[in-house]
């Protein structure tokens, strides 16, 4: 508090001399200015003007071809357009020339890039995921199979050793099919099973708490 | 790293490869070191999206990516980003220094970001075939491709090296070796372009075009403030200094003075200067703004160019020109006055800047609000009195002031860039129409169909239209000026900022 006993008296926080140290005399107190500040305040000086050379007009020349170029090249990634439902005739030229447009992919050196970059990663799934049943030979088999064991399952459950090795043959199949079904979907980390019931928790620290072994 | 680059690169993604490649590299940008799945998630775009953009990004060196423990992170490199607005002048140096062989063959590199030589000459000259104005054949062609390569504008492109046990490449920088090309070779590639096997790549090297700039500025330095002769000196000592010293030195080794006077023989055409060629050298070390200095005396004279000096002249001339266009003359006198002095109290300044009291002090404050000066508060030994006036020393930190002027920049060409969109947007309608009836004009000229057909479709442009077609044009190309004249400011500003 001892720093008040100076301080009273004046209402403003610097004394006479330090406000005319600052340059502001009695009286000179601007207007408040109540305003937002324009958006696009005066220049107080005009700005240079510009060069105009051949040069820069050649700068100016390739620059937009370049981008021009981009814009064509694949490099400039478009996103695919949803229409709005209402057919045109303007839409078949459309079409055909993002059609034209699609396929192309960006020229790159791809063992320079990370794997999950290239092209060929997501081809070479597809290409493995070919399932069993695209065969029609393979159907029809699979079919009369199936077509067996349902009239075996009519008729009384006899069982032999052939007929059990014979039925465990197609379970096995259709197991394999099941297994196969299940690659396909697992798109994502969910399927994989990571549930931990919690039995191995802190299993290894439990010594920790004992004596010593010496 | 500041929030004007960050504007100013997602504003030069957008209008160079659209605005999915801008939202992934704005992305990046934000948050530095991030994998494809993040992107993802931040960005909210399907995963081919984000792989194509990235694709784009890295195949310009505009992104690297880097690899730890299995996982790929990717990380924006503003700066090269800031370079596609370069290319331009780029181009007019390899135009103006080597002619159009050059150019092309920099245009086509640049167009494919990296390219296998024998593919870039066959598509070069297979795209010119028919052209007989340029008149290229695939011989001159390749000789200007060895002499790019040894003069080091080209340089190899990275190669990709496979650490055992991972499939995820580790970029490795090698030295380029001058390929040795066969004509014979390339004239068979030429009429079969699909099976070539050339798989060196070359791409092109910024770092010595940034090297042509600084040289010819510094020579240019030379040539306005004493003549051409002076310049002519600056070039020779400059031609010197690559000889002996690395790059990007701050100072070259020392050239002497008998290596120079034998180069000045050799120029037949200024007698002057091989006349008083010492003499030169004593007045541009003298009053040649420090840019070279006399090292030693043996051999009649040792000189080395102090580069580092220079950039630092160099820029300086930059800001006073910078405070001078804002804040006018009496701003300029006093920031210069400032430097000068080094440290200077308020009222010293008042005494030597020659100008009224109160003007000078509100154009020191308006200095110092937009950080072209600062100031250094002093204390007086221990009391701690109210009344007792505190010293306060002015100064300028200039490496601190070359960062405000950046960013100065920045913003003022993410501006352009915005008035330009903005423009196009507003005229779309116009311009499209015009490019239609260009495309249109330009098939009837090639079948060559009568005048009058051909002006029936011109007059489909209306009168009004022309010349707010005019006007917009002499717009766009006054921006698109005035970008490359801020890149050329920015230039400056960071060739400073090379020296530590």
């Amino acid at each position: 508090m001892s720093g008040r006993g100076r301080g009273r008296g004046t209402n403003s926080t610097l004394t006479h001399e330090q406000m005319q140290a600052l340059g502001i005399a009695r009286g000179d107190n601007a207007q408040q200015v109540l305003a937002p500040p324009p958006l696009f305040p005066k220049l107080d000086t005009k700005p240079l003007p510009l060069i105009c050379d051949a040069a820069t007009s050649y700068m100016v020349i390739v620059k937009d071809q370049f981008i021009e170029y981009l814009h064509e090249s694949p490099a400039y990634v478009k996103a695919s357009k949803e229409t709005d439902g209402i057919e045109r005739y303007s839409d078949k030229y459309k079409l055909l020339a993002l059609d034209a447009n699609k396929e192309r992919i960006l020229d790159c050196i791809w063992t320079n890039f990370p794997p999950e970059l290239r092209p060929q990663a997501g081809r070479a799934r597809s290409a493995a995921r070919k399932r069993k049943l695209d065969d029609p030979n393979e159907m029809e088999r699979r079919l009369k199979v199936l077509e067996k064991k349902e009239t075996q399952e009519h008729t009384t459950e006899v069982t032999d050793t052939g007929e059990t090795s014979k039925k465990d043959d197609i379970d096995e199949d259709i197991e394999d099919e099941e297994e196969h079904e299940d690659e396909i979907d697992d798109g994502t980390d969910y399927a994989n099973n990571y549930f931990d019931n919690g039995e191995d928790y802190e299993d290894e620290d439990d010594n920790l708490d004992d004596d010593p072994v010496y | 790293m500041s929030h004007q680059l960050g504007r100013l690169v997602s504003q030069i993604l957008q209008r160079y490869f659209g605005e999915i490649v801008e939202k992934v590299g704005n992305d990046l940008f934000m948050y530095g070191i991030k994998p494809i799945g993040m992107i993802m998630k931040t960005t909210g775009l399907p995963r081919t999206q984000v792989i194509e953009s990235l694709r784009t990004l890295l195949k310009f060196d505009l992104a690297k990516f880097e690899s730890t423990s299995g996982n790929v992170d990717y990380k924006l490199l503003p700066d090269n980003v800031l370079v596609l607005i370069r290319y331009p002048r780029y181009l007019l140096q390899m135009k103006s220094k080597y002619g159009t062989e050059a150019e092309l063959i920099v245009e086509e590199l640049l167009q494919r970001a990296a390219c296998s030589a024998t593919l870039l000459l066959v598509s070069i000259a297979n795209k010119y075939k028919d052209d007989t104005e340029k008149n290229l054949t695939i011989v001159t062609l390749k000789d200007t491709f060895i002499s790019l390569a040894t003069a080091t504008y080209i340089q190899q492109a990275p190669v990709a090296q496979l650490k055992d046990g991972s499939d995820i490449p580790d970029l490795v920088q090698v030295a380029s070796i001058v390929p040795d090309l066969d004509t014979r070779l390339l004239m068979q590639a030429m009429v079969n372009p699909a099976d070539i096997k050339d798989n060196v790549y070359w791409k092109v090297n910024y770092d010595r075009f940034h090297q042509d700039f600084t040289d010819e500025i510094m020579i240019n330095a030379m040539t306005r403030r004493i003549d051409d002769d002076a310049g002519e000196v600056m070039r020779l000592l400059i031609q010197e200094m690559y000889l002996s010293s690395s790059a990007w030195a701050e100072e070259s080794n020392v050239v002497a003075l008998t290596d120079l006077r034998e180069h000045a023989s050799r120029l037949k055409d200024r007698p002057l200067l091989q006349q008083h060629l010492e003499h030169y050298l004593k007045v541009m070390e003298e009053n040649g703004a420090g840019f070279i200095r006399r090292a030693g005396d043996a051999g009649g004279g040792q000189y080395s160019v102090q580069v580092k000096w220079a950039a630092r002249q160099l820029v300086e001339s930059v800001l006073d020109h910078v405070v001078t266009e804002r804040l006018g003359s009496k701003a300029a006198r006093i920031f210069r006055l400032i430097r000068a002095k080094k440290y200077i109290e308020e009222e010293d300044i008042q005494k030597n800047a020659m100008l009224p009291n109160k003007e000078c002090k509100q154009l020191t404050y308006k200095l110092l609000e937009e950080h072209f000066v600062s100031v250094q508060p002093m204390r007086k030994s221990q009391q701690v009195s109210g009344t007792q006036k505190g010293i306060y020393l002015y100064h300028v930190k200039l490496f601190d002031v070359v960062h405000v002027c950046r960013e100065m920049c920045y913003r003022a060409l993410h501006n352009l860039s915005r008035a330009r969109s903005q423009l196009v947007s507003v005229h779309a309608r116009a311009l499209d129409k015009q490019r239609r009836v260009r495309t249109i004009v330009h098939g009837m000229r090639l079948r060559s169909e009568p005048q009058k057909n051909i002006d029936d479709v011109l007059e489909t442009l209306t009168p009004p239209e022309v010349s707010l077609l005019a006007q917009v044009e002499k717009q766009l190309k006054q921006l698109s000026a005035a970008e490359l004249e801020l890149d050329r400011n920015l230039f400056i500003l960071n060739w400073y900022l090379v020296y530590p």
